[in-house]
């Protein structure tokens, strides 16, 4: 692709040949409409695939599964409209309650643990230190490894009977094996695993903490605040919209636990059901019990349920989240 | 001053030409289709369900295939059975089933009553299966699949440990009360971290078992509901319950962390299963130094075992397929060519075609199935007609929901209702 021809222009072409720099930005001012439609045109044609993608992969899928949602369809067999049957069965269904069970209990160990250990680290590495970069690249790489295969085997190794969990708290009078099939424990092999990559929010705390003014820390300082007071009266609340950012992200990502959980405990969401997240056991309807039309009534059912409880959120936030220069209004 | 815009609109141009370009180049184009030949091989796909063991010997015999027949390439693939078949429904849908692929009789009605499955009738070679084989390869009267191989269920123990601890060994005509003793002497005779065998309520197949040991059957003819009543299952599903309180069985803690066999761990003293794991089985047991045999399960009737001769996999072609005769040509090698049958062995169970019997390759492990196929060849009564299409997702349940009593969450009594409620859902939404 040539350069812009504006700079590439042999002067030749512009008729006089000795005409100033000036007057080349006039021409541009005058071809913009022109250069603007056209160059809309070549954005656009290059996002193409990823706009066919969007639509075909995800608009036209989550449409298409709205209104399987209110039909008995069959992953085979096909099937026919039968209203609001789906939505009403659910609320029959002892697996519906199970599945949410789960997944609150979940949601509630997983996001405020994950969210104070990614804080504290996050405080930790905005130190200036030496070689704080290696530290911070450390800290987020699980992260970006967490969500694969590969550590979901790994992390069933750890938490296997004999294995190094199970060795680790027998020394302290632990004799409940390992983690993988005792039902009572099982979920926290995840909130660990969760917990384990916290290195997102730990990012997106790093860039709110370095943005807190130092001043405010002099100045409390000098009024002689211990360390704890300045945290809860100025980190906290200068923090406060990242701190609501990240509890909104984690929620969302929370509730639609799968891979680990699929990987981990399977379809059947063992040991007796005490992995059976409601994103597996929508898996399970869809793909060994073939009742698609149902299983796109649970997934539309997480999207109203994550819905409601992001508004909620939003609604709380109102009164608990410090914008700093709103309150000059 | 003029040229300017012309030279940007031609720019643009040149550049959603190219945009273009890249879109249509991310959209695979078609040919005219293969011609058959070394240059140009005909691609057929065959995929299986199985282990490493059996990917061996897989390949090996489509190296074979394709060394003698240079125009056909064999892309083949595998997975563990419950992977496979989530694999497989999921394509279904989407009509994207590969040429040639693995069956089983509990899914042929899934699969065939939809139309996925082409009828093979004068397609692929019917005149060498074993009598009585292509009726369970049948779905409505037409032929759809041809039976790999057959296997029917046994119990696998081991010989040494049962002789060491004076158990006498297993027989014909044993009841569920003799096998239950069996694994009461020798569970604390062999100490910790071995059982004399495993926990057997958990399989629905051998509910079939015991419900077919009594005249009765697992599902009723029509495929349409199940044949016994709540208080049937909570009486199987108790058959186990003191065995399993009193540590004689393996706990479920720890089997739910098992990826191999018991018995090749050397964990279990007996398992009931299907015949033809013999040969998968008895080499490794025979490496840790045991001895494996084959012996009939144990039966509430000594005149009725309640067996049957069932395809252990049916092989079937897909009806989407555009390579119907190399399909039909690989199917007829697999089944058919000696030296195939040689390499494959007992591997998938008994072979279904005459030429597979006289071809096989006899190791100690295969004689031992034979044998026990002979031996009880005289109790095999007619298979059940293929099951509902439901039954994947019925088996996955049965054992899900008795999981939830292995670890007391609930009483076989709540169990078992839950189980009805569930098979009644799963059975309603193909009607």
């Amino acid at each position: 692709m040539s350069a812009s021809p504006s700079t590439t222009a042999p002067p030749a072409a512009k008729g006089a040949g000795a005409r100033p720099a000036p007057g080349d930005r006039g021409a541009a001012k005058r071809r913009s409409p022109i250069s603007r439609r056209g160059e809309r045109l070549v954005g656009y044609t290059f996002m193409t695939p990823w706009i066919i993608g969007s639509i075909v992969f995800t608009v036209g899928p989550m449409l298409w599964s709205l209104y399987l949602s209110f039909t008995d369809y069959h992953l085979i067999l096909g099937g026919e409209f039968i209203g609001l049957d789906n939505y009403t069965a659910m609320f029959a269904d002892p697996m519906f309650a199970r599945a949410v069970k789960v997944t609150l209990v979940y949601v509630l160990l997983a996001v405020p643990l994950k969210l104070v250990a990614s804080l504290l680290v996050a405080m930790l590495l905005t130190q200036s230190r030496r070689g704080i970069g290696f530290y911070r690249a450390a800290f987020y790489m699980p992260s970006l490894i967490a969500m694969s295969v590969g550590i979901a085997i790994v992390w069933k190794a750890l938490f296997s009977t004999g294995g190094p969990q199970d060795q680790f708290m027998s020394w302290f009078g632990w004799d409940g094996g390992g983690f993988i099939g005792n039902p009572d424990v099982s979920i926290i092999m995840l909130v660990l695993l969760s917990v384990w990559t916290f290195g997102a929010p730990m990012v997106i705390f790093m860039a709110g903490l370095l943005q807190v003014p130092g001043e405010l820390y002099e100045a409390a300082e000098v009024d002689g605040a211990g360390k704890w007071h300045r945290f809860v009266h100025i980190t906290i609340p200068m923090l406060s919209p990242v701190i609501f950012f990240n509890v909104l992200m984690e929620t969302v990502h929370a509730f639609q636990l799968f891979g680990p959980a699929f990987i981990i405990g399977g379809t059947a969401g063992g040991p007796a059901w005490s992995t059976l997240f409601y994103t597996v056991r929508i898996y399970a309807l869809a793909f060994v019990d073939l009742r698609m039309g149902y299983a796109s009534a649970w997934a539309w059912m997480l999207v109203l349920a994550v819905g409601v409880v992001t508004l909620i959120m939003f609604r709380a936030a109102k009164n608990l989240v410090y914008y700093a220069g709103e309150d000059n209004k | 001053m003029i040229r300017d815009p012309y030279r940007l609109r031609r720019r643009s141009l040149f550049a959603a030409t190219a945009a273009a370009a890249t879109v249509a180049a991310a959209a695979a184009c078609g040919d005219d289709g293969p011609a058959g030949t070394a240059d140009d091989p005909i691609e057929i796909s065959f995929e299986w369900w199985g282990d490493e063991t059996r990917a061996g010997i897989t390949q090996e015999v489509i190296d074979l295939f394709q060394s003698k027949n240079e125009g056909i390439k064999v892309q083949a693939n595998f997975a563990d059975f419950p992977t496979y078949w989530e694999g497989l429904t999921g394509r279904m849908a989407s009509r994207d089933l590969p040429d040639v692929f693995q069956m089983d009789y509990s899914r042929l009605r899934q699969f065939g009553a939809n139309g996925m499955l082409l009828p093979l009738e004068g397609v692929v070679k019917t005149d060498d299966f074993r009598e009585g084989f292509l009726d369970t390869a049948k779905l409505d009267g037409q032929l759809i699949a041809v039976p790999a191989a057959g296997n029917t269920l046994g119990l696998i123990y081991r010989a040494d440990w049962f002789e060491a601890n004076g158990v006498a060994a297993p027989a014909a005509g044993d009841s569920w009360d003799d096998y239950k003793a069996a694994i009461g002497t020798l569970t604390p005779a062999l100490g910790e971290g071995k059982w004399g065998g495993g926990d057997w309520a958990a399989q629905y197949h051998f509910m079939e078992l015991w419900l077919r040991q009594q005249g009765g059957s697992f599902y009723t003819e029509d495929g349409k509901a199940l044949n016994f009543e709540v208080a049937k299952l909570v009486e199987w599903w108790g058959t186990t319950t003191d065995l399993y309180t009193d540590g004689l069985v393996p706990p479920v803690e720890t089997t739910i962390e098992w990826t191999e066999d018991g018995l090749v761990q050397d964990a279990l003293g007996s398992e009931i299963t299907w015949d033809n794991f013999m040969a998968g089985l008895a080499p490794t047991v025979e490496a840790n130094g045991g001895t494996l045999a084959l012996a009939a399960p144990p039966s509430l009737d000594p005149a009725n075992l309640g067996l049957y001769l069932k395809p252990s996999m049916q092989l079937v072609i897909s009806a989407t397929t555009e390579q119907a005769e190399a399909a039909a040509k690989f199917i007829d090698f697999f089944l058919g060519d000696p030296e195939a049958i040689a390499i494959l062995g007992t591997n998938r169970g008994i072979p279904a075609t005459n030429a597979g019997l006289a071809n096989i390759e006899i190791d100690p492990y295969s004689q031992a199935i034979l044998d026990y196929e002979e031996s009880v060849s005289q109790y095999l009564t007619t298979p059940p007609p293929a099951p509902p299409a439901a039954t994947g997702a019925i088996e996955a349940k049965f054992l899900e929901i008795y999981q939830q009593v292995q670890y007391g969450e609930m009483t076989p009594q709540e169990a078992a209702d839950l189980f009805f409620t569930e098979a009644a859902t799963l059975l309603a939404t193909e009607q």
